[in-house]
């Protein structure tokens, strides 16, 4: 649905994007994440039309944003990380407004801003002017602007900066109920809510792509191998000893007596992990749990982007 | 056109909604009716002095063309007003990209931006209108100078706006685009008269002086309009909204 390749920008002498190469199949949440200055803002910017790159291709379903951007803005809805809001303007005359500059018009636009206020609860301040509205309020008129056209493609800057906890949680469960019926590529600099958000990750640094897949799989490069742990009933100490001993293959192998668990990495895939299971089961250690432990996303975010 | 209409209608309505709309507005209306009331009494005196000493007495007409003459000057401090938030706060504050990720072109933004500053000024010169009903309750005057010289200050006001909104566009303050698009509304209308001093004589002192809008505006305060005069403002218009295109285009790419 989104495809980029080789985007290159430059503001004057400084070089904002370098090479970023990515892509978002239909229907996934992509987490775009990067430290301050990174490129994100500039990436979507370009893919929104609003700046033009140097060189390099973005497509948005199909259509090259720099020979079709109006194609390009009919399927795309955009949040920046300031909302473009009209701060004189009420609520509902703002969506309408919105809607408008993207052709609905008649019931369908009523429906359409009637359907938004109800689904962001926006209802108590439909009437109300968008300068008086709190942080939150605002960001969620800002993100009923960019669903106004119901658009195939959503792109989020940054939606949560700026909010208390209970608006952050509030906003990113309205994001994952938009899953399925959008493709959204949704930047954030804070790691614990794209783990929680986004199906995907691409890691931006320095304006370049500098790894992008699952969190599993960026840790499972990065380590050049997976993290499991193992919960026994008894013996977790006994049972890092016959890892040790019987097992090729498996590497930094920990036991804690307290909680009854061994940790090891291993590069090879279910078939030694039945290998084990088979193991405490046999030795009479009590299975209680075989689980994968990858590495946390700060982990990864920071041995890519030092 | 939907796009432009939709653009346009927002514009002005918010320029009436907000503090500096409903003050320029009022403002531009006081001053034209102080410019009426004061005109209105040197007519009379004048009819007067006509009527005692002979000679030929002032048209009613004239009392409108008088007051459109001063009102050049006081358009210098009105139009900036006007056109300096349209490009400069819009993209100081980033509301500029609500327009700039909705399918529209860019076009059709300068087109609505400019339809909107035009309709304020027009609904202004609209609402002035009472001052000549005044003069057709009291008096007998022609029509057509009036209404030509709506036309011809509706057209500079038209011009005027072109310039702001292309110096709006370049700027990132609009501060900075009130004094630039001041001091260069300025620069045209001291044009014709500077004209003498700053060229030889000659072919290069008529260009200037053409370059200039304020006796592209004595046709119309006469009652006559003629096609160099139109063309002058359309050219003129049309120009600086091409000039405003470029400028926002170019934004994409700085």
């Amino acid at each position: 649905m989104i495809e980029v390749v080789g985007l290159k920008k430059t503001f004057g002498n400084t070089v904002a994007l370098s090479d970023i190469t990515f892509s978002v199949a239909k229907g996934q949440i992509v987490g775009f994440l990067g430290a301050n200055g990174a490129g994100k803002t500039t990436t979507m910017d370009i893919l929104t039309g609003c700046i033009g790159a140097d060189s390099g291709t973005a497509k948005v379903a199909g259509f090259e944003i720099s020979e079709s951007p109006i194609e390009v803005k009919r399927k795309i809805g955009y949040l920046p990380d300031e909302p473009p809001l009209h701060k004189e303007m009420q609520v509902i005359e703002y969506l309408s407004y919105a809607g408008k500059l993207h052709g609905l018009r008649g019931d369908k636009l009523n429906v359409r801003v009637a359907d938004l206020i109800e689904r962001l609860e926006l209802g108590v301040n439909r009437k109300r002017l968008i300068g008086h509205l709190s942080k939150g309020f605002k960001q969620r008129v800002g993100l009923a602007q960019a669903l106004i056209h119901d658009p195939e493609v959503l792109i989020l800057d940054e939606p949560t900066e700026g909010l208390d906890p209970h608006q952050i949680h509030q906003i990113r469960e309205m994001i994952r109920g938009l899953k399925g019926h959008h493709t959204i590529l949704f930047s954030s600099h804070i790691l614990s809510e794209v783990e929680s958000v986004c199906d995907r990750l691409v890691i931006v640094d320095k304006g370049r792509v500098v790894e992008q897949g699952t969190h599993q799989e960026l840790a499972h490069r990065l380590d050049g191998g997976r993290e499991y742990q193992v919960r026994v009933r008894q013996g977790a100490r006994a049972l890092a000893s016959n890892l040790e001993t019987d097992f090729v293959g498996l590497s930094a192998i920990r036991a804690d007596e307290a909680e009854q668990t061994v940790r090891f990495v291993t590069k090879d895939g279910d078939e030694i992990l039945d290998q084990v299971a088979r193991c405490v089961l046999d030795k009479g250690y009590g299975l209680r749990e075989l689980a994968g432990k990858s590495k946390k996303l700060e982990d990864v975010f920071f041995q890519l982007t030092r | 056109m939907g796009a432009i209409s939709t653009i346009a209608n927002r514009d002005m309505k918010s320029f009436f909604l907000s503090m500096k709309g409903s003050v320029t507005f009022c403002f531009l209306l006081l001053l034209m009716g102080i410019f009426f009331r004061s005109f209105a009494a040197t007519f009379i005196d004048i009819q007067a002095q006509t009527a005692q000493m002979g000679g030929e007495s002032p048209k009613l007409a004239q009392l409108m063309t008088a007051i459109f003459q001063n009102l050049q000057f006081i358009l210098l401090f009105i139009i900036p007003a006007i056109t300096m938030s349209t490009f400069a706060e819009e993209r100081k504050t980033q509301v500029d990209r609500l327009l700039q990720t909705a399918p529209v072109s860019n076009v059709q933004i300068v087109f609505g931006k400019f339809i909107a500053a035009a309709g304020v000024l027009g609904i202004v010169l609209a609402t002035s209108a009472v001052y000549p009903l005044f003069l057709f309750k009291y008096g007998n005057p022609e029509v057509g100078p009036i209404l030509t010289s709506y036309l011809g200050i509706f057209l500079l006001m038209c011009a005027q706006v072109a310039f702001g909104l292309w110096i709006s566009s370049m700027v990132e303050h609009q501060f900075l685009a009130y004094i630039f698009t001041s001091f260069g509304l300025f620069l045209l209308l001291i044009l014709a008269w500077v004209a003498p001093n700053i060229t030889g004589s000659g072919a290069s002192e008529e260009f200037v002086k053409y370059l200039a809008a304020t006796p592209h505006l004595d046709n119309f305060f006469s009652g006559l309009i003629t096609v160099a005069d139109l063309g002058y403002f359309i050219a003129f218009i049309g120009i600086f909204l091409f000039f405003t295109n470029v400028a926002v285009d170019a934004k994409r790419w700085s």
